[in-house]
């Protein structure tokens, strides 16, 4: 791992929202922003060699454009070791509330990038449908079940590329909630791999086009272009609320090591308490 | 009733998705203040887009400034990129500020920067967006009082009737006196009127509609401006001058942006002012006196506000930041400071003749991008009319030891249609570039050769307000692209590469450098066939400004070409950064003989009026040498 020329790093794994305001961030924006944070906060950060020496620093998948999240996660190499509980007050000092760092805690160096380790990305969508559509629980049901027992594979255009989405390979499980007034919460569990991650987006599109009655991608072009106008579907909040390393399917890790409580603001927080009051 | 001050962000939100870019619009920044209880309220609004405006620091310095005041308060603006604006329009969201995502118009002070002569559109844009009559004629007691200010106001009068109030020169006090006073006289209940009369007393306020256009002396076919019978306003409006720089903050950025912007880092404003009178430059003769700061505030403004903004770059700015006496002290120190820390440090502006060896190692550190020269003219006897003391010599001196000390890419500037200009000073431009090609081979090892990169911009002269060659004619668009063309054809290195600045952008912005208050109609007609962002070339389109131009029986190359007797009054002389007339016209006639004139802060006094007219006087921190 390290040899004696190389001094000891120490790699910091740091929990932070996505929220608010600053889901418009792009991903250049974002991880711009976060190397300000840790500037900031005045941690002995690592910077590599080389002829652009630059912070030795790591980060989870890109979220989409407008895409709130709950669990992103930065690695920073750091040349001292500061505990954990400390550096993630200094970052949460140095941070605008909406990115505010959640929990920080040491990994070993010889662990995988997060992008290798993490498999599995769980989403909550909240779905606002359309006055004159009326949308029940057993529809939704159906079109997702259905999607299931056919192994449907979804065609939609990205860029100049026309791809597909393999339901039952990317999407390992579903489930939903029709509110009273109308709104569904939509909850995927994602696959994310080597082969590629499913964009929410496109399930989204390919359910107004299910709920009118069409074969999604087929009858009518799906474009994976972030948010998108729809027509049963008037609009829709999207929040990847967990990242998680799948070892099978009895187990897994947290990047974390623990798990942490949805912050104030997020979409996840809002639906969890909206299922409280309705139980 | 005046527009209501509320939070319209929810409004704005929808419409994020479907645009470019939409951290333009997000605000809540690092650093960004917000004083939502504060009694007075003014908006400053950059006329163009977010990442153009945000690193401008004259706005940065007016808002800390304001919000550090207590009672007043100041939010940011810019103008949305074209697909927002429209957006906005059918949405009928109007324009709002960043902080408070409030109405434009609900402001009670609205300003508006003046970067350059290519953003008057945009003017009209924000306050269309904004719901404000576009007139200052036409507001009512309703509406903010418009203002507006910055490095090119010096010719005031195409955009005075579209403001209220035009501050001239240095802003840090003047914007908050100006404030206090209109909070004053907007709680005594004073007309709008009265304001306007009141505010004018303040040192640097050129109220135009207290003004009038005359044509009963000679003059320029524009006029010239003189005090409206029976009003009691200064008959020349001297700028307002910082005195004691040195107590002002250095560090005056509070925001720090999420997007990446070009000039996203740390300024800190090392010195003002500039002597060295190029004869071309504006920018040389308003921004005088020259005022230092010491070393010890630089080092300590740098080092304080890294660690307090995150940056990992800083530039040290000024006209000419090489010039300042402790400037190698400076950058010893501080790459001493910031040593293994990945921060790098930045010069912009480097002068061709304080470019050594030494200042090579200094700057940049590992990073080494591109470095700029700007010898503005190619022959000795071109950059003897302009007043531009730098020598082939330099140039050589400076490139060599750029090229020895790893930078692999040099852009040179130069400038064509300078006042007596011919074929053979083109040519000279040509053989500039081709032999900085040559060295460049010579110096860099065989094995890094493929990095080299000399590349030329060439824009084209235009003729500036209280410089020496503000009497001059632009020269002939149809010239221009000829001498252009002379210059492609004469750089025999193909690997030089060559760019000219638009022709017909340089003849736009030469109407607007010399016109007068009848230049205002043209500026409204471009805007209504819809001209705005003139400045990005994609957006500008000739035909709306000749359109615009015919309408009103006008000729933007007749306008631009037309040159003015030495013995006229000129449109501009009602306002003055104290630069005398007696001087800029003894500049004038130096250089038609080619004779130089050298810089006050090395050698003695050369007389141009600033320091007994603005009671103000050079700074220096040391021995300049």
């Amino acid at each position: 791992m390290t040899n004696a020329s190389e001094p000891t790093l120490f790699r910091l794994r740091v929990a932070y929202p996505k929220l608010g305001r600053l889901k418009y961030l792009g991903h250049l924006e974002l991880i711009h922003t976060v190397e300000q944070i840790v500037r900031r906060a005045k941690l002995p950060y690592a910077v590599t060699q080389g002829f652009s020496p630059h912070m030795r620093i790591a980060y989870t998948s890109a979220l989409p454009v407008g895409t709130s999240s709950t669990a992103e996660y930065f690695d920073v190499y750091l040349t001292e070791l500061v505990p954990a509980e400390f550096a993630l007050k200094l970052l949460q000092g140095a941070a605008p509330v909406d990115l505010r760092p959640l929990g920080a805690a040491y990994v070993e160096l010889r662990r995988p990038a997060l992008t290798a380790e993490i498999n599995e990305v769980h989403y909550l969508l909240e779905v606002f449908v359309n006055p004159g559509f009326s949308v029940t629980d057993e529809a939704v049901s159906q079109v997702l079940s259905g999607w299931y027992d056919q192994s449907a594979e979804i065609p939609y255009r990205r860029g100049k590329k026309t791809k597909s989405l393999d339901v039952r390979h990317l999407l390992k499980g579903c489930s939903h909630r029709v509110m009273p007034d109308g709104r569904i919460w939509l909850e995927l569990n994602t696959r994310c791999d080597n082969e590629g991650s499913l964009r929410p987006e496109i399930i989204v599109a390919a359910l107004d086009q299910a709920l009118r009655g069409l074969e999604p991608g087929v009858d009518e072009e799906i474009v994976s272009t972030g948010i998108q106008k729809l027509v049963t579907i008037s609009s829709y909040n999207v929040e990847r609320c967990s990242q998680r390393i799948r070892i099978d399917d009895a187990s897994e890790v947290h990047p974390l090591g623990h798990e942490l409580e949805a912050p104030q603001g997020s979409l996840t927080a809002r639906s969890a308490a909206e299922a409280l009051s309705n139980l | 009733m005046r527009v209501a001050y509320e939070n319209r962000f929810s409004e704005l939100e929808p419409l994020l998705a479907r645009v470019e870019k939409p951290t333009r619009y997000i605000n809540h920044e690092w650093g960004a203040l917000y004083k939502p209880e504060a009694e007075h309220r003014c908006a400053l609004i950059y006329p163009d887009v977010y990442e153009v405006g945000l690193p401008n620091q004259g706005i940065a310095i007016l808002y800390r400034n304001l919000n550090e005041a207590e009672g007043l308060s100041c939010e940011r603006g810019y103008i949305p990129w074209v697909d927002m604006a429209d957006e906005m329009r059918a949405a009928g969201i109007p324009l709002l500020s960043l902080e408070g995502a409030a109405p434009i118009a609900s402001f009670d002070v609205v300003g508006f920067h003046v970067p350059h002569e290519m953003a008057c559109t945009n003017y009209l844009e924000g306050l269309d967006l904004a719901g404000i009559p576009l007139h200052a004629a036409d507001r009512g007691e309703d509406d903010p009082i418009v203002i507006c200010g910055g490095p090119s106001v010096y010719n005031p009068e195409p955009l005075a009737p579209f403001f209220d109030c035009m501050m001239i020169g240095e802003g840090e006090e003047q914007i908050v006196e100006f404030c206090q006073r209109h909070r004053e006289l907007r709680d005594a209940g004073a007309s709008r009127h009265e304001m306007l009369r009141e505010l004018s007393k303040i040192g640097g306020v050129y109220v135009p509609s207290l003004y009038e256009v005359r044509h009963d002396e000679p003059c320029s076919p524009h006029g010239y401006t003189v005090p409206r019978e029976g009003e009691d306003v200064q008959p020349v409006v001297y700028k307002r001058v910082v005195k004691d720089f040195g107590a002002t903050n250095p560090v005056p950025q509070a925001v720090v942006p999420y997007m990446q912007i070009v000039q996203d880092r740390l300024c800190v404003e090392v010195l003002r002012g500039c002597a060295r009178g190029c004869r071309f430059c504006q920018a040389g003769m308003t921004y005088r006196p020259v005022r230092e700061r010491s070393a010890d505030q630089v080092v300590s403004a740098v080092t304080g506000g890294l660690a307090h903004m995150g940056y990992d770059e800083v530039s040290l700015n000024s006209l000419s930041t090489t010039d300042h006496s402790k400037c190698a002290e400076i950058l010893n120190r501080l790459n001493r400071r910031l040593g293994d820390t990945g921060i790098s440090i930045s010069v912009p502006s480097q002068r061709l003749d304080s470019f050594g060896v030494d200042m090579a190692a200094a700057v940049a550190g590992e990073k080494k991008g591109g470095l700029t020269f700007a010898p503005e003219a190619g022959s000795q006897r071109m950059r003897d009319i302009i007043n531009k003391n730098v020598t082939e010599e330099d140039l050589e001196r400076a490139t060599r030891a750029a090229f020895e000390a790893g930078w692999r890419r040099i852009k040179l500037y130069f400038m064509m249609g300078l006042p007596g200009e011919t074929d053979e000073d083109i040519v000279a431009i040509a053989e500039l570039a081709d032999h900085t090609l040559e060295i460049a081979r010579e110096v860099v090892p065989k094995e890094q050769r493929g990095g080299i990169s000399v590349s030329i911009s060439v824009s084209v002269f235009i003729p500036k307000a209280h410089t020496p060659f503000q009497w001059c004619p632009q020269l002939d668009d149809a010239e221009v692209k000829r001498r252009q063309q002379l210059l492609f054809h004469s750089v025999k290195n193909r690997a030089v590469r060559i760019h000219c600045h638009d022709a017909a952008t340089s003849l736009v912005e030469a109407v607007m450098s010399r016109g007068g208050r009848d230049i205002a109609p043209l500026i409204e007609g471009a805007w209504r066939r819809g001209q705005r962002f003139d400045a990005w070339t994609e957006q500008f389109e000739l035909e709306r400004w000749e359109e615009a131009a015919a309408e009103l029986g006008m000729d933007l190359r007749a306008l631009a070409k037309e040159s003015f007797e030495l013995d006229w009054h000129l449109p501009w002389e009602h306002v003055s950064p104290g630069v005398s007339r007696g001087f800029l016209l003894r500049e004038y006639r130096r250089s038609l003989e080619g004779v130089t004139t050298p810089d006050c802060t090395r050698e003695s006094c050369t007389g141009c009026g600033v320091c007994p007219t603005l009671k103000a006087d050079n700074v220096l921190v040391g021995e300049r040498a």
